[in-house]
């Protein structure tokens, strides 16, 4: 098929993508808002019953060894952290995204989940050594969805993983975003920022999502926080947490020292902080 | 035992012919696998860092996570199945240490783990019988203990034997 066709094909796609519930939506609209507080959100949770129970369910779970009962949601959202509260609504409202193997990559179908939960907590431990404020909630958010375009391009890349392996160590293609390009037309930071505003996510979704990979390109307004996820994502393949065939198979983008301050002892408090959270993180999303 | 399968920061061994190791997705992360002929025994680390003086409590939660605190843990482990206290008698095996591409050296992770286990392991006259270290992959690593077969899996890259 041609790159042409496999674009068209990549755009019906993402139309027949099932759509986020509009109060997941609602909710990453509120908690990207700088302005927002936690009663938008507790708001927002009380009109969702299925999330409601979910959340009160995960609060009181061994997990979490709260000395009373929580019952409101509130006090769970306060205990928990909103960061959690969004990860929910988006496994509830786009699990089956994110529990696909990725033939194309030749990756089993919990690997995309873990990697962007690791990419999420990594965003929010490296957003704290920004040197300039970054919305750490936001961060999170970004890291779990910046590669939502991988579902949608693995379907084109099965039985090319090989190939894509091999143009990057001959040279012929710089990086795996370049190899995608080079064999299917698109890359899965185009084919998520297609979903993303299929989905209508927030605006700065979009554009980490689309700049993840190349983080200098991103609008100066939301840069710092694409080079927080595109950094997160580094970390998340050094440790381990990749996606199959193209881990380690992309560039760093070292303009990040014009943002970041990071020293090696940094950087390894980050890889234990980001695991520990993450293993935490992990036992909520898989209180069901 | 069959199939023990050791995450990050942990590490096992068997005296059992036949059993098997394994640990998943090493990215910078060493696989450091001990193997004492004499004994009988296998061993298998998966290390993500190199230096335990970072982060003391880690190290003494998961000694495995480190370097350092990781290779004495798993000669431990292995004493207790017949080997030697010191190490002597073990040969060593090393894969992974990968970093990304166009890196610079301070998400060299993979090179720093690299050289700390190499020092650390040459400390103890462990002699390196065989490794697949550096690169730009994700490797899996299967060891059958008993057979001194170590296989390397890679998504894209195949299946090898070092």
């Amino acid at each position: 098929m041609s790159s042409e066709m496999n674009r068209l094909a990549m755009e019906r796609a993402v139309q027949s993508t099932p759509f986020l519930s509009p109060n997941a939506l609602l909710l990453m609209e509120k908690a990207s808002d700088p302005d927002h507080d936690l009663h938008d959100l507790v708001a927002l949770v009380r009109n969702d019953s299925v999330l409601t129970a979910r959340l009160l369910r995960v609060v009181n779970s061994p997990a979490f060894k709260t000395l009373h009962a929580i019952t409101t949601v509130d006090r769970a959202i306060a205990y928990l952290g909103e960061r959690m509260v969004i990860g929910m609504a988006i496994a509830d409202s786009a699990g089956s995204l994110f529990s696909r193997p990725l033939q194309g990559y030749e990756c089993d179908h919990v690997a995309l989940w873990r990697h962007d939960l690791f990419v999420a907590v990594a965003a929010r431990e490296v957003s704290k050594y920004c040197k300039n404020e970054i919305n750490l909630e936001l961060a999170f958010t970004a890291g779990l969805l910046h590669d939502i375009g991988k579902p949608l391009v693995s379907e084109f890349l099965k039985g090319l993983a090989g190939a894509a392996v091999a143009d990057i160590e001959s040279g012929s293609c710089s990086d795996y975003l370049a190899a995608e390009q080079n064999l299917v037309g698109f890359d899965h930071a185009d084919a998520g920022s297609e979903l993303a505003r299929y989905w209508q996510l927030p605006v700065p979704l979009e554009e980490i999502i689309r700049c993840h990979h190349s983080p200098c390109r991103a609008a100066a307004e939301v840069r710092s926080l694409v080079y927080a996820v595109h950094l997160g994502d580094i970390i998340a393949m050094m440790a381990g947490f990749g996606t199959g065939s193209d881990a380690m198979q992309y560039t760093l983008d070292q303009e990040y020292d014009r943002y970041f301050d990071i020293s090696p002892v940094d950087l390894s408090e980050i890889t234990i902080l980001a695991h520990e959270e993450f293993v935490r993180s992990e036992s909520v999303f898989s209180q069901d | 035992m069959g199939d023990l399968i050791v995450g990050i920061g942990e590490f096992g061994a068997s005296a059992t012919p036949g059993d098997v190791l394994k640990t998943y997705a090493l990215g910078s992360c060493v696989a450091v696998i001990l193997v004492d002929r004499n004994a009988g025994v296998s061993g298998l680390l998966h290390v993500a860092l190199p230096d335990s003086g970072i982060n003391r409590a880690k190290a003494r939660a998961l000694p495995g996570y480190f370097a350092d605190s990781g290779i004495p843990a798993l000669i431990s482990v292995m004493r207790e199945l017949g080997c030697q206290a010191n190490g002597r008698g073990m040969g060593a095996k090393l894969v992974g240490g990968a970093s990304i591409l166009d890196h610079n050296e301070l998400f060299n992770i993979g090179k720093r783990n690299q050289a700390a286990i190499k020092q650390y392991l040459q400390e103890l006259r462990i002699a390196v019988a065989g490794e697949d270290l550096g690169g730009n992959h994700s490797r899996t690593v299967t060891v059958v203990v008993g057979s001194g077969i170590v296989t390397v899996n890679c998504p894209g890259r195949g299946q090898w034997q070092i």
